[in-house]
């Protein structure tokens, strides 16, 4: 395997990872509040339609993602006013800002579907590092956007294991009853994560159309929003192995293009259908009871809480 | 470890079964962009071929077609960068070269033409607006139009692809422009390898395939084309994969069968140049895009409207147009003079007759003599291009 082959496929799964990481962590710290929004999907593609409609129009890409992060905030509230005030079914609630995501952006996207920006975030080669064999190219010669998440990446471990906040997360997650006898605004607190959790959904998505590629089309993320749910699970609610999940996926989603190029004997579906393999058997092994090991799932995962009940 | 074996047959008989449908098949369904098989146009023995001298011709000085209501069924929608924005802007192109309104035409978009009742509601509802023309896009409607069409035999159907029974078929001979801009290609280049960045196993894609590949041959004679398969008609990931593999590989220049702008984009950023596909592609990467296939259905959506307004149409006509409908855009800047002029040229050969495309002697990929020498492919071989050409390296 040729180093420029090695290098292309890190690119282009590092890419993929990205544009799946903002989603997933963000999910992560909501699933960790004890929340699951499963409308990520629709949030991408609010926020993918967001960031190109301002950078079409306004020609300014901060601004854009301060929209972006505006819709974020909006549609967190109303995530988490439904399931948190009104304590909705999280499951429906989340299929409902899918299905409303999936049409309002097909529709205000319109005006901008098939017009070229012109405007995004170019790739930032690192001097120095950009040069190093193999790994250089790939790593450090990313948009701003891909920098901010290798800053993320370590933040949110940090946060989430090693500071007082991110146990008092944990705890959210597992026990908000003891959190709430303790003094906590449980309430407050899940809102809090909630809007930070859809505002990296919609992230996901302006990265796809501010940095990744230029234009808009409907339902353009393809699915990505489900597989950021998955890396959820998979990755057993840990930031660092969502990483590794977001890159294997990236990589074996791509990989197939360049073997079935030389290799014909294996005809080219199979390497379509390998991602999902792969995640199927990812699944069952991160999931499954094989071990004798205790689930990282949060303890109070989808169920609404009730002071009264408490 | 029962458990775990358990789950890992269970993983390899979903696997299995995602793999169940793989493989290409002699008979062809349709697919998501409209496009499909071809091979069944004779099933009411009764084809009616239209001449393409008849496009171009201009509808009687008293034509009236202000009682014209026009629908239109797409599959997508209407900007999708491709087929479907293809279809819908021919459809509006025609209408107003002959004075109709778009207040006259109803669209409704993501109908999707594996579902029998959306597919039959949405032709009714057509009709129960009281259009008298309706144009299918998608040639998966033709499973469940021609019922509604023999319902409603004062409303004229018009569909992609193969004839089918009370609906007018229609497809353009798009190897025409794909051939010139294989030519383009082969003329630009130092070298002779190609690429083509594929999307679907479907006859339009091989359609294309084999058209840019002998357009390359018709420049260089040892021209090969490289294929990068997506296997998907829409996905970003690995559309930029396919035209990094063939940069990757050495390609300079390549054709494609794609709807979104990641394979000009990633041309672009690599110093590589692409054919644009479905439509101008230039504003998306304007140094990479040296010119674009456009499928022009105008002149055939022109000629049905005429044909429906002097009652010379009739529902077994079939369209199998090339010329203007299997067009190019203008070429780049960047593209030498005498480029164009060599692509003009062999662009009027081809319309003269003097330059034939699926001309013997023509082999395929594995040796077979596809059309002897002297002798030229029968449309019905060419509708269904079930072969790629002794140039194309492709994994299919």
């Amino acid at each position: 395997m040729s180093a420029d082959l090695i290098t292309s496929v890190l690119s282009v799964a590092i890419i993929y990872a990205v544009t799946v990481l903002y989603a997933t962590i963000g999910e992560i710290f909501v699933q960790r509040a004890g929340l699951m929004n499963l409308g990520l999907e629709g949030l991408m593609l609010m926020g993918a339609v967001t960031g190109y409609l301002v950078a079409v129009n306004q020609q300014n890409l901060p601004l854009a993602i301060v929209a972006v992060i505006l819709v974020g905030i909006g549609m967190g509230l109303v995530f988490a006013f439904t399931t948190i005030t009104l304590k909705a079914d999280q499951t429906v609630t989340g299929m409902a800002i899918l299905t409303f995501g999936t049409g309002l952006s097909g529709f205000i996207g319109k005006s901008v579907c098939g017009v070229s920006a012109n405007l995004m975030f170019e790739p930032i080669p690192i001097p120095g590092l950009y040069r190093i064999p193999i790994l250089g190219p790939s790593l450090f010669n990313q948009s701003i956007l891909a920098y901010v998440m290798y800053f993320i990446i370590p933040l949110s471990m940090i946060y989430i294991y090693k500071t007082r906040a991110g146990m008092i997360l944990r705890s959210l997650g597992e026990n908000p009853a003891a959190l709430d006898s303790a003094g906590y605004n449980v309430f407050a607190l899940r809102y809090v994560y909630v809007v930070f959790g859809s505002v990296m959904g919609v992230m996901s998505g302006a990265c796809i159309t501010l940095s990744y590629t230029n234009f808009w089309s409907d339902g353009m993320t393809s699915g990505k929003g489900w597989i950021a749910v998955a890396l959820v699970v998979f990755s057993r609610w840990n930031p660092l192995i969502a990483v590794l999940g977001a890159l294997l996926f990236g990589a074996i989603s791509v990989i197939g293009i360049d073997i079935q190029m030389y290799i014909h004997v294996i005809p080219s579906q199979v390497f379509s259908a390998l991602p999902y393999v792969a995640t199927f058997i990812a699944l069952i092994f991160t999931t499954g009871n094989f071990r004798k090991k205790r689930s990282s799932e949060p303890g109070s995962l989808c169920i609404p809480y009730d002071r009264e009940e408490r | 470890m029962k458990k775990k074996v358990l789950s890992l047959l269970l993983t390899a008989v979903m696997a299995a079964a995602l793999l169940a449908g793989c493989g290409s098949s002699e008979t062809e369904s349709a697919d998501s962009s409209g496009n499909s098989s071809a091979s069944s146009s004779e099933a009411s023995g009764k084809t009616n071929w239209v001449s393409q001298d008849k496009m171009g011709a201009a509808p009687a000085k008293d034509a009236d077609f202000s009682k014209f209501k026009i629908g239109e069924i797409e599959s997508y929608v209407i900007d999708d960068g491709g087929w479907c924005q293809a279809t819908h802007e021919g459809l509006v192109g025609a209408m107003k070269e002959l004075g109709i309104s778009e207040d006259n035409l109803i669209t409704l978009e993501e109908i999707d033409d594996t579902d029998q009742a959306a597919t039959q509601a949405a032709a009714e509802q057509l009709i129960d607006a009281g259009c008298n023309v309706i144009i299918g896009c998608s040639t998966g409607y033709s499973t469940f139009l021609p019922e509604i069409a023999a319902k409603n035999p004062d409303a004229y159907f018009a569909q992609w692809g193969a004839k089918q029974d009370n609906i007018i078929g229609y497809m353009i001979r798009s190897y025409e422009g794909m051939f010139l801009a294989g030519y383009a290609c082969g003329l630009m280049s130092d070298t002779s390898l190609f690429g083509f960045s594929a999307s679907c196993n479907e006859f339009s894609v091989r359609t294309a395939i084999n058209a840019y590949a002998l357009g390359c041959k018709h420049a260089k004679s040892d021209a090969k084309v490289k294929v990068a398969c997506a296997d998907s008609w829409y996905d970003i990931d690995k559309e930029t994969q396919c035209a990094q593999s063939l940069i990757d590989a050495g390609v300079k220049y390549m054709g494609g069968e794609y709807s979104s702008p990641a394979i000009p984009e990633t041309c672009e950023k690599n110093g590589a140049y692409v054919v644009g596909y479905h439509m101008d592609r230039s504003a998306e990467a304007p140094d990479a895009v040296l010119v674009s296939f456009c499928w022009n259905f105008e002149p055939i959506f022109k000629s049905i409207l005429i044909g429906v307004e002097n009652g010379s149409i009739s529902k077994n006509d079939m369209y199998y147009w090339g010329g203007d409908c299997s067009a190019l855009t203008d070429f780049a800047s960047f593209v030498p003079s005498d480029v164009v002029d060599k692509v003009k040229a062999a662009k009027a050969d081809i319309a003269s007759g003097k330059l034939v495309v699926y001309a013997g002697e023509l082999k395929d990929n594995k040796g077979n003599v596809l059309v002897p020498k002297g002798e030229v492919m029968d449309d019905a071989t060419i509708q269904l291009q079930d072969f790629f050409v002794d140039n194309v390296d492709c994994a299919w």
